[in-house]
């Protein structure tokens, strides 16, 4: 059994080291409640004295670790006395909040990698397939398919860098046009997936629009 | 071996001698054959309570030799399963019974063989108030809201933390060391308890260990009686929490009884409150109360030990 006198200020609180400012406040205002002169359920229990030093040492002890800057010293103090392990404080659980556009729906490990624009451009001036490709007058979705293997990147990572949905891209690819938006969206599509590529998104989105215009 | 459970608390007029008495009722109508015992002489009242208006034999009659065993002076009574040794007394004297009487009553209770004997204790925190209530496996405090029985509760509790240190240490022993703590500390010892075990330990730790273990097998029960609608109902709660925090003695919450002028009405008619009004608030709250406390009571035989120790 610990006497009150020997307890630290988060035993005193009741709180464990972890926890955020808001449950401090918290267990701070339910203990002075507790022990405050007009409490119902301490009455008679403390002398007048013990109350007031009871409160003050609460007072003390919240006080300290409401803010940031001398709990991280009083913290650091404990865990030099050994009444703490350093992985529990607070500012080693503290979480900070996520971004919400971590949530990826075709989130694979590895995928992002960082690309450089003028080795990208240069890969592509230098390769005959791709120029032959650019010169057509019409070309489809198997075309655009056929650069981007050419270049050696995977649709996941166009997926993942463009935030087009990659049964999207798939459907541009694969000249699927039953399963085509408006072309307004299809277009607009495209035209990231270029970009991406680093290749003229004009002669590929006229060369695409051509293509399907034949179509009809 | 029955289990004993005593009802006490300090004041008077907190609802003791009803609760012991509806509780008893309604053990004995799961079931279990009870016993409960008026142990708070020269203000017995148990059986009006349970509707004996005159009870023919009482404890009295044992203590004075009338009747041989304390077993003869059970008295049914119109519940079945319940039986009732009753306090009421025609001898004046016998409210302050003697050492040797008292050891005598002791032992013969822990010999009566019940599923559940209950004690009804008297208010005031004597040495005799003290042992009765802590013979028992189960000690239910019941207080009302209100700061005065809570202040009774509280010197109660503090009475009882030294008469078990006094008991387990022996009487010079007991002295030196609250005088030593007492130099110490001033005069906190009176008030805080706390300090006069850290003082016995760093004095003698051997003797401080001893004391710490005999400490930890009171086991404090607290009911919450006359909750009226105004009144803050984790007050309970929060009685139990300062006596653990400050005092290291075990104390678990039972429950709140709700205030109800039925229970008036029950008294007045020497009719047993549960019977009477067995779907009011305050019987609901009864029926839990009763319920908690039996899933929280393990089988423990502390009369033992302190018969022996």
């Amino acid at each position: 059994m610990k006497l009150y006198q020997e307890k630290n200020n988060y035993e005193l609180l009741e709180i464990h080291p972890d926890v955020a400012p808001t449950e401090i406040r918290h267990a701070y205002k339910i203990l002075f409640d507790l022990y405050q002169d007009e409490s119902i359920a301490t009455y008679s229990f403390f002398s007048e004295k013990e109350r007031k030093e009871i409160l003050s040492s609460l007072e003390k002890a919240y006080l300290t670790l409401i803010d940031p800057e001398s709990r991280k010293l009083y913290d650091r103090d404990l865990v030099g006395l050994g009444g703490l392990e350093e992985e529990r404080t607070y500012s080693n659980h503290k979480k900070n909040p996520s971004s919400i556009y971590d949530f990826k729906k075709t989130h694979v490990q590895g995928l992002v990698t960082i690309r450089d624009p003028e080795e990208l451009k240069y890969r592509a001036s230098q390769n005959p397939v791709i120029q032959n490709i650019l010169d057509q007058d019409t070309i489809t979705g198997r075309d655009v398919k056929k650069i981007r293997t050419e270049l050696k990147i995977t649709l996941e990572e166009i997926a993942e860098a463009t935030k087009v949905r990659i049964e999207m891209l798939r459907i541009i690819e694969e000249d699927n046009q039953e399963l085509f938006l408006p072309m307004v969206y299809m277009t607009g599509f495209l035209k990231s997936y270029v970009r991406y590529l680093q290749l003229d998104e004009v002669v590929i989105l006229d060369g695409f629009i051509k293509y399907i215009d034949k179509g009809k | 071996m029955s289990q004993i459970w005593s009802i006490g608390g300090g004041k008077g007029g907190t609802g003791k001698s009803f609760i012991a008495g509806n509780l008893g009722i309604l053990l004995a109508k799961e079931g279990y054959k009870t016993l409960l015992i008026d142990v708070d002489f020269g203000a017995a009242n148990l059986h009006t309570i349970i509707g004996i208006s005159k009870p023919e034999r009482s404890i009295s009659d044992f203590l004075n030799r009338r009747l041989a065993t304390l077993d003869e002076t059970v008295l049914p009574t119109p519940i079945p399963n319940l039986y009732l040794i009753s306090g009421a007394m025609n001898n004046l004297d016998i409210a302050n019974l003697t050492h040797q009487q008292k050891i005598k009553l002791l032992r013969n209770i822990a010999r009566l063989s019940y599923d559940y004997i209950l004690l009804d204790i008297g208010a005031g925190t004597s040495f005799n108030t003290i042992d009765y209530f802590m013979i028992a496996d189960s000690g239910i405090f019941v207080t009302t809201p209100e700061p005065t029985s809570i202040e009774n509760v509280y010197r109660f509790i503090r009475s009882a933390y030294f008469r078990k240190i006094h008991h387990v240490l022996k009487a010079h022993d007991f002295r030196t060391l609250a005088d030593e703590a007492e130099r110490q500390n001033g005069n906190a010892t009176v008030s805080n308890p706390e300090i006069l075990l850290h003082v016995i330990k760093e004095l003698d730790p051997e003797k401080g260990d001893i004391v710490e273990k005999a400490l930890r097998t009171l086991d404090f029960k607290l009911i919450l009686n006359q909750v009226r609608k105004q009144d803050n109902p984790n007050i309970g709660e929060l009685i139990c929490k300062i006596i653990e925090r400050h005092l290291a003695l075990k104390m678990s919450f039972i429950g709140n009884l709700s205030f109800d002028d039925h229970v008036h009405n029950s008294v007045c008619k020497k009719l047993p409150f549960v019977d009477l009004y067995p779907y009011t608030r305050t019987a609901l709250d009864l029926r839990e109360c009763c319920k908690n406390h039996l899933s929280i009571n393990k089988d423990k035989t502390s009369v033992q030990q302190y018969l022996t120790a």
